[in-house]
């Protein structure tokens, strides 16, 4: 029956081009503007390491200020990032399963390789831990092990794309290249890794692309690299030296930790809070105790990686998707009051209430299917503009298999929820009203 | 004016006229706060910098190998930047204004720990600062050959200093800024020796994007921009000869990032501008599906009651009778949407204003709104009304 | 006080023409219950479009109450409809989503009277129909005879020149037509001229005077007696 059914749907909305056409429009229209935006949040929300995102936390400590929160209007919130000092007694303790400290920096690069100019890049100061705490695979070699970090040994890992550049893809472990003029060793090439967010680091662009260029942690001191992401400093003292600077209270490192369970997590939580008492008797930390713990889902939410402008606008599109909604029931009224003698008449044959109310429903389906297809098209174009006017937008404008099974069930779903009153209204009058020829 | 009839009629069969309220009402609450946010952000994009924006390139340097001075490079650029034809300006800075990266700084009109701090954004430029950004400069001067510094570190604090009027008025409300001194956080002085009108720092979305220090210095460490600022017009012509000008007199350095400091505003603001955007074309949608949905059941509604238009002309109605039931029946439908809709538009507003920190509504966009909505239901019924109008009189005497 | 002199109408079509009335010539006085009489297809209804204004006439004069109406503008025609005629239909045409009240109601809005004298005019015409309990109604509350009557009260509202029935009793059962031309003898005795227009050559007879009409045009009484002869157009046909 439903292929009958299908068969007399099409029928009917092809003998009433203009209503049809209004109809598939405007569900069109909402699915596609709803799908758009709900598209942009949900790449923005995304987790991108959700395997793992439970066990991995990102470390805060509450160095700041006792005459000041962090945050004026987020009072309850710690500074994003650890003074040197912090991350360096922090690698001390063997209670996370892996750790690693880090920050950015800003070098120039220096091939070895005929007619590749040195160029300037961003890379990321850290502990060799890195690679294996965000499950980043190789493709040569690996990572430096943490003699290297702690000696600050001039060894680097880099991108598979950076690999192509300097050394036409090939194994390039052991091979040198210079870094701020000095000579790095190739510990490793990983395998194309770009997060979206930037989860380890939202501080500038967490939609950036990450790093091509990793090296020990302890290089940064020793090649006395200042941060090339966010430092601040809340205290009246003295920072003109670099060696200043690494003992002042300013902040500029993250440090993010693997704890496989609750009960890892717990003590590591005992044993921040007890490392910060600690500290307080020397004269730190003068503000309340305030460590925390964020899984990176809650890492993203306290962060507010998404923006607030596309969740404005995700409730918008949704009021508006209801407009049409409400539409499309008028719409649905019309077509279906209009088909009253055609359903008289089949009643009148033996078509039993339910069995109209049935062949009713498959059209009202039909239209759900075909606006559903027209809100894809809409959506896709509203993603390419989308694109145009964010060009750091790229991956986030994306339509994935998911997206789309959601456009056609959010389709039917909104059309069906239109159609009820129309249907039911036209099939539950008795037939003779509609027989009658007046 | 048969208000009385209408209403009783249109409470009778509700459904049609409920439906468009409903649609109305969401449409005027979308549309409120649209058009809010839009303006507001207009606003935000189009409000004076200071500077000449047009006519300023940006470009930088990123010194590499053992030989590299960056104070001779500094000013070896310089002089061949300036010597450019066409170029009305050079200097260095350490940050691009309006490009998201600066240094914060918070400084003090007194010293003491009883003293306000005052934050705001700090640039280490060089001689040409003024003419470079082409800001205004109030009052005082400039930065000489003689003030330029070159410290070890960025520790100290400087000796002079030029402050924007906002931020001189924060530290001295009564004013007299020139000439004063100003303390950092180690209770330092530094003199105040230019104050520029008006000049925007580092974050579009900071509150003192108004409060921005310039300091005669140039810095340690390997990078460093330049300020390019030409004659009208003649920019897209000299940039390239700017990035050729410093590859040429120095290989021991990488030139990178030649922007016009258009479009390193253009992608601060590239946020505020897309939503405005998005915005408009999602309240447009909007507005034009309900006015098709007032012209479906409008139209729809004259068919079902083509008998009853008929009888009424037969019975004494003028044209323009007919004409004015449809439109006085429609105008009820929009006002009860539009008494909804204000309710509707101050809640979303609200719930923007406490949920996402957005700006409370003006009071004036709601009748603003009721008012558009209004004419946009008058324009969507009258082609309906119009047609009902041409309905004869002899269609009340037909038995088909 | 209607005074038809030579009044044709013909429908023009690209390739048809039709002469639906034809050299059509008849005077009313005041106070008269005329029927205009004939088989379906004679011209009935394009004369009653004439005589109540709500077509035009493409050749001969129309005067009513003396006055030229033939060649009148649509506003004009309006007025006189709303002032001079009072229209009851086959199908008693009231308003379905307005209640009794509000129906008779409507011409008196588009005469401009004031609300208490609106008000007045309604409850003194309902009383006249003896509908005054029903006043709150809705037609589909109301049987046919009812709604006629409301009709009826509709069109003596406004206290007009004369009455144009388009077949009044068509829709109703033996009864309730019986009582709707009981109602309609008694207001032509009160001195409200009736025009009625039927296909029933018996319910013509409850007029004072039948005119015949056979394509078109108004045939001698004498066709009177072949016309009542002629088979009557089988019952639950409708005609006009």
């Amino acid at each position: 029956m439903i292929r009958y059914y299908a068969r007399l749907a099409v029928l009917s909305l092809r003998q009433t081009p203009l209503l049809t056409g209004l109809m598939v429009g405007t569900i069109g229209v909402g699915i596609g503007v709803f799908m758009a935006a709900l598209t942009v949040y949900y790449l923005m929300a995304n987790n991108p390491i959700s395997w793992k995102s439970e066990r991995l936390y990102a470390v805060q400590l509450d160095s700041w200020d006792p005459a000041e929160p962090w945050d004026d209007e987020r009072p309850e919130l710690a500074p994003w990032e650890l003074t040197w000092r912090d991350a360096m007694a922090l690698r001390e303790s063997d209670l996370p399963l892996r750790q690693a400290a880090m920050y950015k920096v800003s070098i120039v690069v220096q091939s070895e390789r005929e007619g590749v100019k040195p160029f300037q890049t961003e890379a990321r100061v850290t502990d060799g831990n890195f690679f294996a705490l965000f499950d980043i695979p190789f493709v040569y070699g690996s990572a430096w092990d943490r003699a290297a970090d702690d000696a600050g040994q001039f060894q680097v890992v880099i991108s598979r794309k950076m690999n192509e550049e300097l050394f036409g893809g090939e194994d390039s472990v052991g091979r040198t290249v210079r870094i701020q003029d000095k000579p790095f060793v190739v510990a490793g090439v990983i395998e194309t890794w770009n997060p979206v967010p930037k989860f380890y680091d939202v501080n500038n662009g967490p939609f950036d692309d990450a790093e091509e260029v990793f090296v020990p942690m302890g290089v940064g001191p020793a090649l006395e690299l200042y941060s090339a992401g966010n430092t601040n400093c809340w205290k009246d003292e003295e920072v003109r030296t670099y060696q200043q600077f690494l003992e002042s209270e300013c902040v500029w490192w993250q440090y993010w930790v693997e704890l496989p369970d609750v009960a890892q997590r717990a003590a590591y939580q005992d044993y921040l809070d007890q490392y910060v008492s600690d500290q307080k008797t020397l004269g730190r930390f003068p503000r309340p105790l305030n460590n925390q713990l964020s899984n990176v889902a809650e890492w993203l939410d306290v962060r507010r990686v998404v923006r607030r402008d596309n969740q404005v606008l995700v409730v918008l599109s949704f009021l508006f998707l209801g407009v049409c909604l409400f539409n499309t029931i008028g719409l649905m009224l019309t077509k279906f009051l209009g088909k009253a003698p055609h359903i008289g008449i089949r009643r009148a044959l033996g078509a039993s209430r339910a069995a109209v109310f049935r062949q009713q429903l498959v059209e009202v389906g039909a239209i759900g299917v075909t606006g559903g297809i027209a809100g894809l098209c809409l959506a896709w174009l509203s993603l390419a503009g989308i694109r145009k006017l964010f060009p750091g937008y790229e991956e986030l404008a994306q339509l994935d298999l998911t997206l789309v099974g959601t456009a056609i069930a959010a389709s039917i779903l909104t059309t069906l929820v239109a159609g009820l009153y129309p249907v039911r209204r036209v099939c539950a009058t008795a037939p003779a009203r509609y027989l009658r020829l007046q | 004016m048969e208000i009385g009839p209408i209403w009783r009629a249109a409470m009778r069969n509700r459904t049609g006229p409920l439906l468009i309220a409903v649609q109305i009402a969401l449409t005027l609450a979308v549309l409120v706060n649209g058009v809010f946010i839009i303006q507001q952000r207009i606003e935000r994009i189009t409000r004076d910098t200071g500077m000449d924006v047009e006519n300023i390139i940006s470009v930088q340097s990123f010194g590499f190998g053992e030989e590299f001075d960056k104070n001779d490079s500094v000013r070896e650029d310089l002089e061949a930047l300036r010597a450019i034809p066409g170029v009305v300006a050079a200097t260095s800075t350490q940050h691009v204004p309006l490009s998201g990266s600066g240094w914060g700084n918070s400084i003090k009109p007194a010293p003491g720990e009883d003293a306000p701090t005052l934050n705001g954004v700090r640039y280490f430029m060089n001689t040409q600062a003024v003419e470079s950004l082409g800001v205004t400069l109030a009052e005082g001067r400039g930065f000489d050959a003689d003030d330029i510094e070159y410290p070890e570190d960025v520790g100290g604090a400087p000796r002079q200093v030029i402050l924007t009027r906002a931020w001189a008025d924060e530290l001295f409300p009564d004013g007299g800024a020139l000439g004063k001194a100003i303390y950092d956080n180690l209770d330092r002085p530094s003199t105040v020796i230019g104050i520029l009108e008006r000049m925007h720092g580092a974050w579009v979305s900071y509150d003192k994007l108004e409060n921005v220090m310039l300091i005669p210095w140039v810095i340690p460490g390997r990078a460093t921009y330049y300020l390019v600022r030409t004659e009208p017009g003649q920019r897209d012509r000299i940039m390239p000869q700017v990035e050729e000008t410093l590859s040429r007199i120095n290989g021991q350095r990488v030139v990178k990032g030649l922007e016009t400091h258009e479009e390193i505003k253009a992608a601060s603001y590239e946020g505020d501008r897309g939503m405005a955007i998005i915005l408009a074309v999602v309240t447009a949608l909007m507005v034009a599906v309900t006015a098709v949905g007032i012209v479906g059941l409008a139209s729809f509604s004259v068919r079902q009651r083509v008998k009853q238009i008929g009888t009424r002309r037969a019975i004494g109605a003028r044209r323009r009778d007919i004409v004015r039931y449809f439109l006085l029946e429609n105008w009820l439908v929009t006002t009860g949407g539009v008494t909804a809709g204000s309710v509707a538009a101050v809640a979303v507003n609200y719930w923007l204003v406490t949920r996402y920190e957005l700006e409370r509504l003006d009071p004036l966009y709601v009748p603003a709104g009721i008012v558009a909505i209004w004419v946009l239901g008058l324009l969507a019924v009258a082609g309906p009304a119009l047609r009902a109008a041409k309905i004869s009189p002899a269609v009340a005497t037909r038995t088909v | 006080m209607l005074e038809m002199q030579h009044v044709s109408k013909v429908y023009r079509t690209d390739t048809v023409e039709t002469h639906a009335l034809r050299d059509f010539s008849l005077l009313v006085a005041d106070g008269e219950f005329v029927a205009i009489s004939g088989p379906s297809g004679s011209g009935k209804t394009t004369f009653l479009n004439i005589a109540g204004l709500l077509e035009e006439l493409s050749h001969g004069s129309y005067r009513l109450d003396g006055n030229d109406v033939g060649a009148l503008g649509d506003d004009a025609r309006s007025r006189i409809r709303n002032e001079k005629i009072g229209f009851i239909f086959q199908s008693f045409n009231l308003i379905p989503d307005l209640d009794v009240f509000d129906n008779v109601d409507v011409p008196l809005r588009y005469r401009g009277f004031r609300s208490d004298e609106r008000k007045r005019r309604i409850e003194e015409a309902l009383e006249q129909v003896g509908l005054t309990s029903r006043i709150r109604h809705l037609p589909s509350q109301l049987s046919g005879g009812q709604q006629q009557r409301v009709a009826i009260a509709r069109a003596l509202a406004g206290q007009p020149r004369f009455l144009l029935a388009d077949e009044p009793t068509g829709n109703l059962d033996s009864e309730m037509a019986d009582s709707v031309m009981a109602l309609l003898e008694g207001i032509n005795a009160a001195g409200t001229t009736i025009v009625m227009v039927t296909h029933d050559p018996e319910l013509a007879t409850r007029a004072h005077r039948i005119v015949h009409v056979l394509d078109g045009q108004v045939r001698e009484p004498a066709d009177h007696a072949t016309a009542a002869a002629a088979p009557r157009p089988a019952a639950g046909l409708r005609a006009g």
